[in-house]
């Protein structure tokens, strides 16, 4: 299929990535300035793709109080919420001129899709600029596909780690150096956010975290020996074969039948 | 004013006040006027004297500065909620001075106060390795649980107890013993029995830590779950929907972690030479035989040095069936040989190879006195003719009815697994199960689910791109094509042979991603990168 000239995932860099592993980018947030006022009613009014609800806004109440103080506060919202396909983003559009961008799976989507925004504005009749823009916030996962001993782990590196089993079922990792928090799951499922800048940040702290996952992995290699032990141990059961003999039928004659 | 200086009757102007009573009297016609001379009963010059008030003193009236009155309130606000947690004097103390040390005494006022209040209360109960669920002090101070996580997150920060030995992680097995002591459910049962049920139930709880049921899982649905089990294992009637309400457990997720623990057990009982015919339907009636397994191999020493004497215990072994044998040709029963049930007696006495390379053997041997306790029963049930001639149901029902749960002896409480222990320790027991956590087994399914969904949509795409070479592939392209139908059909419902995963599963493939790369099944984040790519289509040239 190569001879139809379609892009590719790029084989992994080993140098780059000892572990073989390399985190899957979700999501990208930005930040840039429009620099210029926006009236934001008129942009809700021209733009058929955007959101503006600053005084009643959708409010979400959910069956189980999973997030309540989080969205509860969500009645109304100052902002123009603005969505575009491709890339597939939603912006944040503030008066001041402000804008976020979230949901670019890289960060030369990001980028592209702010641009795409500030058009927009731009179209609507603002004389919007593009100053500033910042990467704030990388979000990436991966799975090291092997299942981890959380409580281990809390135990030995208390002082970076968070494992409260009460409120939340992985252990947040809030490593120093680069400055990233890790989501650590039972599971093996790793959720990194925190990084700014570049996503290089989020792949070395997964290969710095990666080295004390191996040495609190859990072993899978158990279950073979539970079962060669099996034959083991039929000995010992034969106490047992005799008791459940007892248990489930007066069946001496079946092993005498046998003899 | 005029009119009040004449008479209302006779306007005579002559008006004089009585000397006696104040009032006013007109001299002329002598009318007693209307009451004009109204004096304050206190206050005034000429008033009673009244209790001097000062401030900071109690009693009606008394009236306290702002801070003062908002640190007396608090204060009593402390007692109270301490009160209402059951926490004792000296913890009341402990709760109070950290509130005072954080707010700088200021102490304070208000909803957020309870929480901190009760965040404070949560965090010197843990300091101590007490149990205090953070449920039940939510439930206590009427707020939502996450609200008062956060703020036991701050206190603790606040605090500085980063280290283990300052904070230790909650205490599963002490919550376990505390509930067992006080729950009502338990309230009839004897201090022997209960004392009995703890055992069983650390040793449970632990086994269920090793088998990673209790990572990354909410504690108290795992000790209403053990509390079920251990008292059904003992005969204590007891409903999951009490336990789960008396102990702020949520009733769904404690029957979900009962069937889980459930489970393992029946995956222990595979072990056992009947491991077949045990489910989770009957493992409560098999349960004292699992558990006593469990217990065994947590006492055994799999890189001990004690020899056995292989000889020997054949010899044992072969005497006990020899002798109980005899015992059942003396009972004189005509019992039908059943196929089903040869099984128990395969025992293959020339497998020495693999008993050298096993445990100790001693360790597994049942009680004698269990043993004999069971055959006694047995056989006096073959004595009264209960087997004999009878139809397979009504031998089923017999079966069924025998409990060894009312048998205690086979419960030894020796091991040390039935003692609290470091999670090091537990890890090191082998309590005949090494099972992974279901979330990793559950992933690992939905990896081996998409590995086949590509492989198929491999073979769909090589069907149309090389129909020629993949021509031979056509029955096992469509047997995998079937294997894609959903296996829950409702009615009525179109159902399609491709579902949307696999065609973006053959979107993928055809757009050049890694397989390993579909099969961690980001599909949104894999077609915004290799598809749409930025709003760039790359062309398909056929």
């Amino acid at each position: 299929m190569a001879e139809q000239g379609l892009e590719g995932s790029q084989p992994v860099d080993l140098t780059k990535h000892p572990s073989g592993i390399v985190p899957t980018l979700q999501n990208i947030v930005s930040t840039v300035n429009l620099d210029c006022k926006l009236d934001l009613k008129a942009i809700a009014l021209q733009a058929r793709n955007a959101e503006y609800n600053p005084k009643a806004c959708y409010l979400y109440t959910p069956p189980q109080p999973l997030f309540p103080s989080f969205l509860s506060v969500f009645k109304r919202f100052a902002a123009v919420i603005m969505r575009i396909r491709e890339p597939k983003t939603t912006a944040l559009i503030f008066a001041s001129g402000k804008m976020v961008c979230t949901g670019a799976k890289s960060e030369t989507q990001s980028k592209l899709a702010a641009r795409k925004y500030a058009r927009i504005i731009q179209k609507l009749g603002f004389p919007a600029k593009f100053k500033d823009f910042k990467i704030q916030n990388i979000v990436g996962s991966c799975d090291v596909k092997f299942p981890i001993r959380l409580e281990g782990l809390a135990y030995s590196h208390g002082a970076f780690s968070s494992y409260e089993p009460e409120l939340f079922p992985g252990l947040i990792y809030r490593m120093k150096q680069p400055k990233i928090v890790l989501l650590i799951f039972v599971s093996g499922k790793i959720v990194l956010t925190g990084a700014k800048v570049v996503r290089d940040e989020t792949y070395t702290a997964f290969e710095n975290i990666y080295p004390v996952l191996t040495e609190f992995r859990k072993n899978q290699q158990c279950f073979d020996l539970i079962i060669g032990e099996q034959l083991v141990i039929s000995y010992a059961h034969f106490h047992i074969h005799v008791l459940k003999a007892c248990y489930e039928e007066w069946g001496f004659t079946s092993y005498h039948s046998t003899e | 004013m005029s009119s009040s200086n004449s008479c209302t009757q006779c306007k005579s102007k002559s008006l004089v006040r009585d000397d006696v009573t104040g009032h006013l009297v007109c001299e002329t016609c002598g009318l007693l006027q209307e009451f004009d001379s109204f004096e304050a009963h206190f206050g005034g010059i000429s008033g009673p004297q009244g209790t001097f008030v000062r401030v900071g003193t109690s009693g009606t009236g008394t009236l306290f500065n702002y801070k003062e009155k908002k640190v007396y309130e608090a204060q009593k606000f402390i007692d109270d909620i301490v009160y209402k947690l059951g926490l004792s004097g000296s913890k009341s103390n402990d709760v109070k001075s950290m509130v005072a040390t954080i707010t700088d005494g200021e102490y304070g006022q208000g909803h957020w106060f309870t929480i901190f209040v009760g965040a404070c209360a949560y965090v010197v109960m843990r300091k101590d390795n007490k149990s205090l669920p953070m449920a039940e002090v939510s439930s206590v101070i009427g707020s939502d649980e996450f609200e008062l996580g956060r703020m036991v997150y701050r206190v603790v920060e606040f605090q500085n107890l980063k280290r283990t030995e300052d904070y230790p992680e909650f205490d599963i097995i002490s919550s376990f013993e505390r509930w067992l002591r006080n729950s009502r459910s338990f309230a009839g049962v004897g201090e022997d029995e209960k004392e009995r049920m703890r055992k069983q139930g650390i040793f449970l709880i632990q086994c269920m830590v090793k088998w990673s049921l209790t990572t990354g899982r909410r504690p108290l649905p795992v000790i209403v779950a053990v509390l079920v089990f251990v008292g059904e294992l003992n005969q204590v009637k007891v409903k999951i929907e009490d336990i789960a309400k008396e102990v702020h457990a949520k009733v769904y997720t404690s029957k979900a972690r009962y069937r889980e623990l459930l489970n393992a057990l029946v995956k222990v009982a595979q072990a056992l030479p009947w491991g077949k015919d045990v489910t989770v339907k009957n493992i409560m009636k098999n349960a004292p035989f699992v558990i006593q397994y469990m217990e065994k191999k947590s006492m055994s020493n799999p890189g001990g040095k004690e020899k056995r004497d292989l000889e020997s215990l054949r010899l044992d072994l072969e005497d006990m069936v020899s002798e109980c044998l005899t015992k059942g040709f003396d009972n004189g029963t005509d019992l039908v040989c059943r196929e089903d049930y040869s099984r128990y007696f395969k025992v293959d006495f020339d497998e020495k190879s693999a008993l050298v390379s096993g445990g100790d053997m001693e360790n597994f041997m049942l009680s004698p006195e269990c043993l004999s306790m069971v055959y006694a029963k047995v056989s006096s049930e073959v004595g009264n003719g209960i087997f004999a001639n009878e139809g397979n149901e009504v031998y089923s029902r017999e079966i069924c009815d025998f409990d060894f749960r009312v048998c205690t002896e086979w419960w030894t409480g020796e091991s040390e697994l039935s003692k609290k222990l470091l999670l090091k320790q537990i890890l090191e027991k082998d309590v005949g199960l090494e099972a992974l956590p279901p979330s990793f087994v559950a992933g690992c399914k939905v990896y081996e689910k998409r590995r086949e969904k590509i492989s198929a949509a491999k073979q769909r795409i090589d069907r149309i791109m090389l129909p020629l070479i993949a021509g031979s592939d056509d029955n096992r392209s469509i047997s995998c094509v079937d294997d894609l139908q959903p296996r829950k059909k409702r009615k009525g419902a179109k159902v399609d042979v491709i579902s949307w995963e696999d065609l973006i599963i053959e979107t993928l493939l055809l757009h050049q991603v890694k397989e390993e790369e579909i099969e961690k099944g980001h599909y949104n984040t894999l077609m915004d990168l290799y598809v749409f790519n930025s709003g760039i289509v790359p062309k398909i040239t056929g």
